[in-house]
């Protein structure tokens, strides 16, 4: 290895980047908009759930039940349709999520201490949501149905259990807690693998890959000297969004920044081995593209735990998230950046880091220098 | 005519000459959907938990029972104090942590009400979040079930009975409230926009990148022509993905597809006027594939996937992104996804969203037709 | 029987504050060949650009077949073929199926398309290689088939922009012979180029510097420049420093280098001969040989852009004096 050498071909790469400010400033700025919309715009928490009332009974009992249901903050009443709307068109364009359906004569039918029912119509179209909803619409229900019996209940103790949940690490459930960590290993991969590969099959295309062939380069020289500069620009990714989530949103890194940064290099490392590797398979950018966003950005966004619980997937799914760096990364960094935790704590999920960059590497090598690329 | 057709005839020979991109734009999609839509699944079970029961009595076990018996949770240890739990949560091992007191039996016992406690990794603050849930609605059921068991004494003290609400719950269109119902349509989406934006895009400026546009320009070929042949075969591909995917997620998914193929079709050829329009576009601002692709999949599809309520309410939203979305196309199409799919929708319910498409369409479009000229100068 | 292919009546093309061509009129007439001729950047594409109707003019008028560069360009883009030495073919297609799809953009159908691309093939000497995949192809054959391509419709105007550009000299010639015979039937090819050899080829040659139009004519009649004055080709050890000497003197009216000699431009033959042994040997740089030549194009284009130079900074003198 010629330090010399190896700084040209860097160098050059790095122009090449600054030349570009249009994917330059992707790179930089995409990981920030994406910690805005998370941070800002997007979260599973349910609130304003839009809420149709039919009330047929127009009792004192049925006004409770409605206001209980306004009064939680969760729903916002839309509507009162009167008797004999098709309630399912409510529901169908999206004027309503859920139609709460109180039947005449449940005042009188309570009274009587017979049991009274009413419906909660809902879209269940959005299962996640309709779930939450129901959980919502039980419990005040519920609630509805203590109080009625303590209030009745004169001398006899009713006791039911007090819960008291208690969150560690990110006590109000932020999202933007979790979504920080996930959100690092997601555009690490995206922008390590897809520049890389696009960068190597470029010069494919361009006829300049043969040109650098000819020189005196070594095939070593030539991958460390592109993946210099990338490495380069992700890590300025990673501050920016530490940045961003320090500032914008109050997530602080509880734990050592060496760790992180020495856990953030090793999965950057396998990362661009892994472009590279890419790009010793394919001839085209379109192809690269292809092929980088299917194999990196799909995984790390849905096998890796940044979204979607792992734990709920078929096993199948679960055995390929094995293989997926990005679900090990997540967890040591949740670890340093959240619980404070270090390295040490995670010496499962660093190994495998490890041997998946050396194992993406040596396959990048052993193709880029057999091949005639 | 003739020009256009020979125009949409090289873009097939180009497309079945690039031996890998055909399977890119079929195999692509179909894994995408398969990952999707057994991977999309925010419902959570199996938290692993861990025990710490100090008080281990009849009572505290049927409530332990009660955890393990419900599916959600995968007990995984067990501490004799809360002291101890730590590692637990730090490693990962646990996600949450069930403390009943030693005083449990004897609160109940009393007619005091016993304290519960639970305490969970917020780092993964979706399930956690879900988990508490879960906990709660447990802890609360096992208190309903033991105030419902004092009923019969209550109400032979007062000597009536005590009426009860009961809430019956009805779900439309997906009763079982399966996520995956929710998300799989949204993969048809994302395709669509994969391979009538992002691909398209990158073709066009590929000709920019080798020099044939220009030739292209000297030739009779009027610019829609040069256009329309381009986009053909991405529309064709597009279609067939439709095909396919409908195929796949009523087949191998059974979500079922309620309303009518054809309506989906044909709202489906709108929305593609969007992204080839969108496509297009990016092509006429960059001068390299790799500035179209970055431009595709960051500026425009990443963000119109999170905002179009594809994967997240869009009720949740801040009202600025609320608004914002409303010139999202993708928003319109996943209304009409759904409606189609799950609702059984027909045009009399899903004509704003065909309406707004319409006019996006129309307006990118254009947009786009005259950057497109423009940019040949 | 002087009909015009080509008219440019002051056409200007400006990228913001670039002037790309700068006032520039010609006429290009029918059947010929018609060079220009002018280093990099010196607004030839440009201006072939704007006969294809690729650019717009920015002022100006331009003519091609009688049709207008900036309302016509939809008609005149049917009766004219383009090439550019990036071969603009699609790499990915076949010979075939790249001539398919000219000839269909072109419009053309039945027995003529079947004929046109028989035609190409044997024009192109491509024979029995109709199913190989372009990218695979040589230079000179890829050159050979971008032509083809670009007059399967028979065009009465082709422009070549650098069509020989990259292209062994075999092929070149081959190239040339080719342009010589489409000339022969008619056509009107306008070619730029920096190689002089090929220049020397044309019917008519136009030089462009920096965007301005300095001379148009027949080879011979460039050469007039030089009419009652003489070229001494001048061979001295330090020809550098003796250029930098003879600038300097009033008699002679050119001094530039070319290769290791020096070509002076003087009055008279013999008077010039006697004044540089003299001066050159004072300085004890005596030259080994000076002989009299016959201008060259090389020498037409270098006084030229001299001139132009001279002229142009006359012009930036005077306007500096104004403004102060």
């Amino acid at each position: 290895m010629s330090p010399r050498k190896l700084w040209s071909v860097a160098w050059k790469e790095l122009i090449q980047s600054a030349r570009d400010p249009l994917s330059l400033g992707m790179l930089l700025g995409v990981p920030c908009m994406m910690l805005l919309l998370y941070g800002y715009a997007l979260s599973f928490d349910v609130r304003h759930i839009r809420l149709a009332v039919q009330d047929n009974d127009k009792s004192v009992a049925s006004r409770d039940l409605i206001a209980s249901f306004v009064n939680s903050t969760y729903f916002d009443l839309v509507a009162t349709p009167p008797p004999g709307t098709d309630l399912e068109k409510l529901t169908a364009r999206r004027t309503a999520k859920a139609v709460l359906v109180i039947p005449e004569r449940t005042a009188e039918n309570l009274a009587a201490g017979r049991t009274a029912q009413v419906q909660l119509l809902l879209d269940g179209s959005d299962s996640n949501m309709a779930a939450t909803i129901l959980g919502y619409a039980n419990a005040l229900v519920a609630a509805a149905n203590v109080t009625r019996l303590t209030e009745a209940g004169g001398k006899i103790a009713l006791a039911p259990i007090d819960f008291e949940p208690r969150v560690w690490y990110n006590p109000d459930l932020d999202s933007t807690h979790f979504l920080v960590p996930g959100l690092i290993g997601f555009i690490l991969m995206l922008t390590a693998v897809l520049s890389t590969a696009l960068s190597v099959v470029r010069e494919k295309e361009r006829g300049t890959m043969e040109q650098i062939r000819v020189t005196s380069l070594k095939p070593g020289e030539l991958i460390v000297g592109k993946t210099l500069p990338y490495l380069g620009i992700s890590l300025s990714a990673t501050v920016l969004i530490l940045l961003a989530a320090r500032f914008l949103f109050g997530v602080a890194v509880t734990g050592s920044y060496l760790h992180l940064f020495a856990a953030t290099l090793i999965y950057l490392i396998g990362a661009l081995g892994f472009g590279l590797l890419i790009s010793s398979m394919v001839d085209t950018q379109a192809m690269a593209f292809q092929a980088g966003s299917l194999a990196s950005m799909l995984p790390a966004i849905f096998l890796s735990g940044f979204i979607f619980p792992l734990r709920s997937m078929p096993w199948p799914l679960q055995w390929i998230s094995y293989a997926v760096p990005a679900r090990y990364f997540n967890v040591v960094l949740r670890g340093v950046i959240l619980k404070g935790a270090g390295l040490e704590s995670y010496p499962r999920d660093v190994g495998f880091l490890l041997l998946y960059a050396t194992v993406v590497l040596v396959l990048a090598y052993v193709r880029l220098s057999r091949k005639e690329v | 005519m003739q020009a256009l057709l020979s125009m949409i005839r090289k873009e097939f020979q180009q497309l079945r000459q690039d031996r890998k991109m055909i399977p890119a734009m079929i195999v692509g999609p179909v894994i995408q959907l398969i990952v999707l839509g057994f991977a999309a699944n925010l419902d959570v079970n199996h938290i692993p938990l861990v025990l710490v029961d100090q008080d281990r009595t009849p009572a505290s076990r049927a409530l332990v029972d009660r955890f393990t018996g419900s599916g959600y949770f995968d007990l995984v240890g067990s501490e004799e104090t809360a002291q101890t739990i730590e590692p637990w949560l730090v490693e990962g091992k646990a996600q949450i942590a069930l403390v009943i007191p030693s005083s449990y039996g004897e609160d109940l016992a009393a007619g005091r009400p016993p304290k519960v406690q639970a305490i969970a990794d917020g780092t993964d603050s979706n399930s956690s979040g879900l988990g508490l849930g879960y906990v709660s609605q447990i802890v609360s059921g096992e208190g309903a079930e033991l105030v419902a068991a004092k009923r019969p004494l209550l109400e032979k003290t007062i000597g009536k009975p005590v009426g009860e609400l009961e809430l019956v719950p009805r779900v439309w269109y997906n009763p079982d409230l399966r996520s995956r119902w929710f998300y799989v349509p949204a993969v048809l989406a994302m395709v669509l926009m994969l391979v009538t934006m992002i691909l398209p895009s990158m073709a066009v400026v590929k000709e920019k990148e080798i020099g044939t546009l220009e030739q292209l320009i000297v030739t009779p070929l009027r610019p829609w022509q040069i256009i329309l042949g381009k986009l053909t075969p991405f529309v064709v591909v597009g279609m067939l993905d439709l095909c396919l995917i409908t195929g796949l997620v009523t087949g191998l998914f059974k979500v079922p597809l309620r309303g009518s193929f054809l309506l989906l079709v044909a709202l489906t050829f709108l929305f593609l006027m969007t992204t080839l329009g969108l496509g297009l576009l990016v092509s006429s601002l960059v001068r390299t594939q790799q500035q179209a692709m970055g431009f595709c999949v960051y500026v425009l599809m990443v963000p119109m996937i999170y905002l179009s309520g594809l994967i997240f309410p869009i009720e949740n939203m801040p009202h600025g992104f609320q608004v914002a979305s409303t010139v999202i196309p993708v928003r319109y199409y996943a209304n009409i996804l759904r409606g189609i799919f799950l609702k059984g929708a027909g045009i009399d319910v899903l004509w704003p969203d065909a309406l707004a498409l319409l006019i996006i369409g129309t307006t990118v479009l254009t947009l786009a037709s005259l950057r497109f000229r423009k940019s040949l100068d | 029987m002087d009909n015009k292919a080509i008219e440019a009546d002051r056409l200007v093309k400006r990228f913001g504050a670039f002037v790309a061509v700068d006032d520039v009129t010609l006429d290009v007439r029918e059947g010929e060949v018609f060079g220009l001729l002018g280093s990099n950047g010196a607004g030839k594409s440009t201006l072939i650009r704007m006969f294809c109707g690729l650019l717009t003019p920015t002022s100006g008028k331009g003519l091609v077949l009688g049709l207008d560069i900036g309302r016509q360009s939809e008609a005149i883009r049917r009766r004219i073929g383009y090439m550019t030495q990036r071969f603009s073919l699609y790499d990915d297609l076949t010979v075939r199926q790249n001539l398919d799809f000219y000839s269909g953009v072109y419009g053309l159908r039945g027995k003529e398309r079947g004929d046109r691309i028989a035609w190409a093939i044997k024009m192109a000497n491509l024979g029995g290689k109709e199913s190989l995949v372009t990218r695979s192809l040589p230079g000179g054959w890829k050159q050979r088939l971008a032509l083809a391509c670009a007059v399967l419709h028979r065009p009465q105007v082709v422009f070549l922009d650098e069509p020989t550009g990259g292209v062994d000299p075999i092929s070149r010639r081959r190239f040339w012979t080719l342009i010589d015979e489409m000339s022969g039937e008619g056509v009107t090819l306008i070619v730029t180029t920096h190689y002089l050899d090929e220049a020397e080829r044309c019917d008519r040659i136009a030089l462009m510097h920096a965007g301005r139009l300095l001379a148009v004519g027949t080879v011979p009649e460039m050469k007039q420049v030089f009419a009652g004055r003489a070229i001494l080709e001048v061979h001295c050890p330090r020809f550098l420093e003796a250029q930098e000497h003879l600038d300097r003197e009033s008699w002679v009216l050119e001094a530039s280098v070319f290769g290791d000699r020096l070509h002076v431009v003087v009055t008279d033959a013999q008077d010039g001969r006697r004044r540089i042994l003299e001066l050159l040997e004072r300085e004890g740089n005596t030259p080994a040989a000076i002989e009299r030549i016959v201008p060259s194009l090389e020498d037409v284009f270098i006084h030229s852009i001299e001139q132009d130079d001279l002229s142009s900074g006359k012009a930036d003198h005077s306007g500096k004096k104004e403004r102060s």
